[in-house]
């Protein structure tokens, strides 16, 4: 079965990045979206269906917060997995994701392995042994 | 928190950060001297504003040619394929990830808000006497980062 993940990050070099870690993380992607905010992604989310939803949370116009809620609100979205990506390590701000119904919570710098791990993990196909 | 003990995490976090990331090495103060940058290459600058407990603003600067290794190895390409534009994103994409890593130590218990990592002159950013200024050198070249706090300030 082909993943379809949507990449939320307002860093064009993020993204390149994270899409880089999903290639060689031996995920069966089927369509690989990119968002420069959360805006962009809740517009593309109306139009097509994703598996994964990984965000950062400090971005311009929205934010990964009001995105994660819009997306937990949303009847259609709310099962989806969302990967928060963050500078952000604060206890504070991984418990208020969480509690916000993020499914995981990857601080910045990560190891590749970690987030293939994540992608792993969340997509159902247990933990990645390949990085 | 002393504006001297914010300046004390910056090169914990920015080996951590250089290291997992860029895959480059930090190189200690011998090492330093050794692979002293000759200079005359452009320089590129990007700075923040952090807001929390602790709030102020945090940049970089850095030749175009050490942007461009790191950037070389942050992408996983060949650094002659990077262009100047590339090699500016990550450069703002290390300011982000350092002061966030800062900021995730210095605040543990309280949210902070960065803003969107943006080009600077040079001329406002250093020299005004406000700023905190660590000098590293990489085995990409020399990285310069520097901190102004809102608030109480000391000296390195």
């Amino acid at each position: 079965m082909a993943f379809n993940i949507l990449i939320v990050d307002d860093s064009p070099a993020m993204r390149r990045v994270v899409r880089r870690v999903v290639d060689i993380s031996g995920t069966d992607v089927g369509t690989l979206f990119e968002a420069d905010n959360g805006l962009e992604a809740l517009a593309l989310l109306r139009e097509e269906w994703v598996d994964l939803i990984m965000t950062d949370i400090n971005m311009p116009g929205m934010d990964g917060e009001q995105l994660l809620l819009e997306v937990r609100k949303d009847p259609v979205l709310a099962t989806v997995p969302v990967l928060i990506v963050s500078t952000d390590r604060s206890d504070a701000r991984v418990k208020q994701m969480m509690t916000l119904g993020a499914d995981g919570y990857l601080s910045k710098p990560f190891l590749p392995a970690t987030l293939s791990g994540e992608i792993h993990r969340l997509l159902g196909g247990g933990t990645d042994e390949s990085l | 928190m002393k504006a001297c003990e914010f300046a004390g995490l910056v090169p914990e976090c920015f080996s951590e950060v250089l290291d997992a990331m860029y895959f480059t090495t930090v190189l200690d103060s011998q090492e330093m001297e050794a692979a002293d940058s000759q200079g005359g290459d452009t320089l590129v600058a990007f700075s923040l504003r952090f807001a929390g407990e602790v709030s102020g603003n945090f940049g970089i600067l850095l030749e175009l040619s050490t942007a461009r290794k790191l950037a070389a190895n942050f992408l996983g390409e060949e650094e002659r394929s990077i262009s100047s534009m590339e090699a500016g994103e990550v450069a703002g994409e290390l300011a982000n990830m350092l002061c966030g890593s800062v900021m995730s130590r210095v605040e543990g218990e309280h949210k902070f808000v960065l803003s969107h990592p943006e080009a600077v002159a040079l001329s406002p950013v250093l020299g005004t006497g406000d700023e905190l200024v660590c000098r590293f050198a990489t085995d990409s070249g020399d990285v310069t980062v520097w901190i102004a706090l809102e608030g109480d300030l000391c000296r390195l």
